[in-house]
């Protein structure tokens, strides 16, 4: 598939997408519902969209999950691409570097020191404690990494990966004896955060989403002809002119920030920043200036799917986004496996 | 202006892997370095392309001094071919050879005449449309090589231009190494200055206008092939006994061991 093509596709499906998850839900809204209460919101006349029922379900509980949604999956995809390009490994993805794990080790920390009255009432900007938490245990994860592979020849791929596994392994353990110590309503507050949920969406873990999204969609496009040298090999890319160990320091800043932000804000979902840049790559070849932009916005839809069905199939209750991701996303990648990829296109 | 080494010694761990070495790159003319396994032909390179730091010397490309260029300086005035590449995403052969253009911005037109060029001058322009992971180890080479010539096609207000190519003839059959001399040879005609490893002493004999002999780090001989290829010689480095004629047809130095 020509990768305009594909791009345009993406662009013209995103926004019908976007209209029918809001729409979707435990209750109905009719898509001139969904057009009037939007209307209203922007109309400064009317009494705003708090005003109607419809209203009010749309602007304080759906429109922040489902832009949180599309921001999340856009900040998994975007860096899941940069950290396959980065390890020259189309099976690495944003866990590799310990920020998942490291999050996880965070929140759970949160998890069992705040307790419960902490958990209800313990607020910051918008964000709880346990996201807070989660933040600092991926950025700090991935720092350390950073620095364990940073010598003074330079940064070592190799050994970052193997220095990622080292700590995702320790904020594993950590986690465990967390988990240990943990009573009964903390332990299922844990697993349920580490499936990851968009339950708990709303405006201000938007605009933190939705920063993260800036800064990776306009830092992380400029680093496509880099990303594509370095699949070469780190020698050819210098030889090609790239300041490499420059390029490998943003990369993983950028990661860390995104991704860090996206766990906080929706916890660890998995399987997206693994499977959207290989669904890509699979349709319209590695070349990153256009995998980038792609790969964010099917990263975006298959979260707003994902967690669309997430809010339906059992309710009034919820399934966590996580598990949807990887029921939604494995057929269709295996689909894609079995073909051939774009005979005699370029 | 040249690329020029002066003086190199590197050692790694404790061992020394160069002595000592001088060798001088010319615009327009074709460098070999020859020597048994071992002798430091790669590690020679290396310095010389700016990957690894020589313990001392000095390593200069057109009279700059190689660490005090710039990356994209270096990059527009310098390609180097490795032996092998790690590419193992699915490009398009011309997507592969486009990389070559990454330190240029000469426009996305301009690169792919050049890339569709460069694939033509390899005997590669039927691989343009095809998946470089479903190519045989002799054609992804032939368009890594494409990709390298793309890197220094044109003359650019840098300076001269050099290619550096390690064993590029390796994997080649019997027409596609002499279709590779072939390419060299235009190549330095148009003022490219090229230094190749090779380990084939009749090919290097047939394309060099100098002969670097290596062993054990240091430099034993440079000069012409007449110079470089001496009984004697080969019998010190090679511990090999060979007779040397005359190709009937280039006039070349023949070894026949």
């Amino acid at each position: 598939m020509a990768p305009r093509r594909l791009l345009l596709i993406l662009g013209c499906c995103l926004v019908p997408l976007m209209v029918i998850a809001l729409m979707m839900g435990p209750v109905f809204i009719s898509p001139t519902g969904v057009l009037q209460a939007t209307l209203d919101a922007i109309d400064a006349t009317t009494a705003g969209p708090g005003s109607t029922r419809d209203g009010l379900i749309l602007f304080s509980i759906r429109f922040p999950r489902v832009l949180l949604a599309g921001l999340v999956g856009v900040c998994l995809a975007v860096c899941g691409t940069a950290m396959q390009g980065l390890f020259r490994n189309p099976l690495a993805d944003p866990s590799l570097i310990g920020v998942s794990s490291g999050a996880s080790a965070g929140a759970s920390l949160m998890i069992v020191m705040g307790g419960g009255a902490m958990l209800q009432g313990g607020q910051f900007a918008g964000l709880s404690i346990v996201a807070l938490g989660a933040f600092a245990g991926g950025f700090l994860a991935v720092l350390l990494v950073y620095r364990l592979a940073t010598s003074a020849t330079g940064t070592s791929v190799a050994t970052m990966l193997l220095a990622g596994i080292a700590i995702s392994a320790l904020a594993g353990a950590l986690n465990s004896l967390l988990s240990f110590v943990a009573d009964d309503e903390m332990l299922r507050r844990i697993s349920l955060w580490q499936m990851g949920s968009l339950d708990a969406a709303n405006w201000p873990r938007v605009w933190f989403a939705a920063v993260a999204v800036a800064v990776v969609m306009v830092l992380l496009p400029r680093e496509g002809a880099a990303l594509n040298a370095f699949l070469l090999g780190e020698s050819e890319a210098r030889h090609l002119g790239i300041a490499v160990d420059a390029v490998k320091r943003r990369l993983i800043l950028m990661t860390a920030l995104a991704i860090g932000i996206s766990v906080a804000v929706a916890g660890t979902i998995s399987f997206v920043g693994l499977i959207v840049p290989h669904i890509v790559r699979l349709l319209i070849g590695p070349d990153h200036r256009y995998l980038i932009p792609a790969s964010a916005l099917a990263g975006a839809m298959l979260l707003i799917i994902a967690d669309a069905f997430a809010r339906v199939l059992v309710a009034p209750a919820e399934l966590p986004a996580g598990i949807l991701t990887a029921l939604l996303g494995t057929p269709f990648f295996l689909s894609l496996l079995g073909q051939k990829r774009r005979i005699g296109e370029v | 202006m040249s690329l020029y080494a002066h003086n190199l010694s590197l050692s790694l761990s404790d061992t020394p892997l160069l002595n000592a070495v001088d060798i001088e790159v010319l615009p327009g003319k074709i460098s070999t370095v020859l020597g048994p396994n071992g002798a430091g032909k790669t590690s020679l390179l290396r310095v010389l392309t700016g990957e690894l730091a020589p313990d001392s010397g000095t390593v200069t490309l057109n009279g700059h001094a190689l660490r005090e260029c710039s990356a994209i300086q270096r990059a527009r005035t310098l390609a180097v071919l490795p032996q092998h590449s790690l590419l193992n995403f699915p490009f398009s052969a011309t997507e592969v050879v486009l990389l070559g253009r990454t330190p240029h911005d000469t426009g996305i037109a301009h690169d792919r005449q050049i890339a569709a060029e460069a694939l033509q001058a390899v005997d590669g322009d039927y691989l343009a449309d095809r998946i470089y992971t479903q190519l045989s180890g002799g054609e992804k080479q032939r368009v890594h090589l494409a990709r390298v010539l793309a890197q220094i096609w044109e003359a650019v207000p840098e300076g001269e231009r050099y290619l550096v190519l390690d064993e590029p003839t390796s994997s080649f059959d019997l027409a596609h190494q002499h279709l590779t001399l072939e390419v060299v040879r235009n190549l330095a005609d148009k003022g490219v200055g090229v230094l190749m490893v090779i380990h084939d002493l009749n090919l290097a004999a047939r394309c060099s206008d100098r002969m670097h002999l290596m062993q054990c780090g240091n430099m034993v001989v440079s000069g012409t092939p007449g110079q470089v290829l001496q009984r004697d010689i080969i019998a010190r480095v090679f511990q090999v006994e060979a007779s040397i004629g005359v190709h009937p047809l280039s006039g070349t130095p023949l070894v026949i061991t």
